[in-house]
């Protein structure tokens, strides 16, 4: 059964780029726009793997990453931050958190973000 | 000028001048104190023809009596005093003049800048990054086949956009050195460890360009403490240049020595060296030699810039020295010695 990726991101062209690059290399795909269906969506659909944005309407990123780690019906989920803050603060914090990877959006190819997701796959 | 008119003309001027004054004689009794002094140290008692050490329990008046008693590094330093930025500044001359200048404002607008230009930069990380990943995604073919000609220009838009998000990156680093909050987190690194890694990083692009790097590794190991991203950032903005602004089958050699106080490490290229007229600019934000700028119209004018702040905020030294047409030495030292590496 082919894995399944939860990508929360506001910005819709950039999640559009991310789904289209994820379903090419055949995996499945759930979307949300904002830290609370991201986090009702972890809760349903059970991913594989979240990609994560922070800067979100309502609860931000660190928040729904905080509360994915509390629950340990789904704090297992191995999540990636994917976002465009990127100082050395919001990185600890991050990774503090229990993110897996903490990639700023404008150093990564949507190819090298998926590379990224296989390591952690496996 | 009678001697009487030109004292009360000196007293005067002192009285009413807009910076703090006091004057401390060479027995460090306090012999002066004007009116805007007393107003930013908010002393209402007098306090004339005490001793320095007296006045210590005064709030406002204590970190600047610390600072003098110290009696080290007399310069220039900032300070949080009545919730005002203040520049003290001393000038030893039989006693010793403090002056205290108030900075709260320019220290305000220098920070209302700095979060603007952080907003702005993050802001733009986004379009960027779509641009970014359509640009890559055509080209791997995701919306289509594309044809070779197509890709040549889609690759190179590519390369400016890349452009653009180091760009951002600079000017975000550049915000957050002017806070004052970019350099932390010192630890015993070692240098050579480093320099090799990052000459690793660079063999690449020095082959692309026809480049000789060789790093000239010291028969000695040595440990410092230093925040080594950000010295990794000074030395590849060195390196990059070196690269950069040199000639087909040109060289650039990175040294490193050691005394007992200082650690120095040195970026030797045989370049296009920087015209004299414009050399004392060379640290200046956004400043670009005339030379390079038409030869080479990528640069930001950021990186030295960012060096230099990078350096002196690990209480280090940058330097170099330069020919055009000969090349360029660019050169940092940094202190051993683990307290004066206490970060700003």
């Amino acid at each position: 059964m082919a894995k399944k990726l939860l990508i929360v991101e506001d910005d819709q062209f950039l999640r559009e780029l991310v789904a289209k690059k994820i379903r090419e290399e055949n995996y499945e795909v759930v979307e949300a726009s904002d830290g609370e269906e991201g986090l009702k969506k972890v809760k349903e659909a059970k991913p594989d793997l979240v990609l994560l944005d922070l800067m979100l309407p309502g609860i931000d990123g660190f928040h729904v990453l905080e509360q994915i780690k509390k629950d340990s019906e789904i704090s297992k989920t191995p999540v990636i931050i994917l976002s465009n803050l990127g100082q050395k603060e919001d990185i600890d914090k991050g990774m503090n958190l229990g993110a897996e990877d903490f990639l700023v959006k404008a150093h990564f190819t949507p190819g090298e973000i998926i590379e990224k997701v296989k390591i952690i796959l496996g | 000028m009678e001697k009487k008119q030109e004292l009360l003309m000196v007293l005067n001027i002192i009285s009413n001048f807009t910076d703090g004054l006091l004057f401390f004689d060479e027995k460090d009794r306090l012999v002066l104190i004007n009116k805007k002094a007393e107003k930013l140290l908010d002393i209402n008692k007098k306090l004339i023809g005490k001793k320095a050490i007296e006045l210590t329990d005064i709030p406002y008046l204590e970190t600047i009596i610390g600072i003098f008693l110290s009696k080290q590094n007399l310069q220039k330093e900032q300070a949080k005093i009545n919730e005002k930025t203040i520049e003290v500044s001393f000038i030893n001359n039989k006693g010793t003049l403090i002056i205290l200048h108030d900075i709260t404002k320019e220290k305000m607008v220098e920070q209302m800048k700095n979060e603007f230009v952080s907003i702005v930069a993050h802001q733009l990380r986004t379009p960027i990054s779509s641009i970014k990943w359509t640009l890559k995604m055509f080209l791997e073919g995701s919306f289509g086949q594309v044809k070779q000609d197509q890709k040549k220009y889609l690759e190179k838009i590519y390369t400016i956009n890349e452009r653009m998000v180091e760009l951002i990156n600079d000017l975000l680093n550049i915000a957050r050195i002017e806070e004052g909050r970019y350099v932390y987190k010192p630890v015993p690194t070692n240098l050579i460890n480093l320099i090799e890694t990052i000459i690793k990083q660079f063999k690449e692009k020095a082959e692309v360009n026809q480049i000789n790097l060789v790093f000239e590794k010291p028969n000695f190991s040595t440990k410092i403490v230093i925040d080594p991203e950000k010295i990794k950032l000074v030395l590849q903005n060195f390196i990059d240049n070196a690269i950069k602004y040199n000639h087909k089958g040109g060289e650039v050699f990175v040294s490193l020595k050691s005394d007992k106080e200082n650690i120095t490490v040195s970026v030797r290229d045989t370049g296009l060296g920087i015209p004299k007229e414009q050399q004392k600019r060379i640290f200046t934000k956004f400043f670009r030699a005339a030379n390079v700028m038409k030869t080479d119209t990528e640069g930001s004018g950021l990186g030295l810039y960012i060096n230099k702040e990078l350096i002196e905020a690990h209480k280090g030294k940058i330097w170099f020295e330069s020919k055009e047409g000969k090349g360029s030495t660019f050169s940092f030292s940094l202190p051993l010695q683990k307290n004066n590496n206490k970060i700003k």
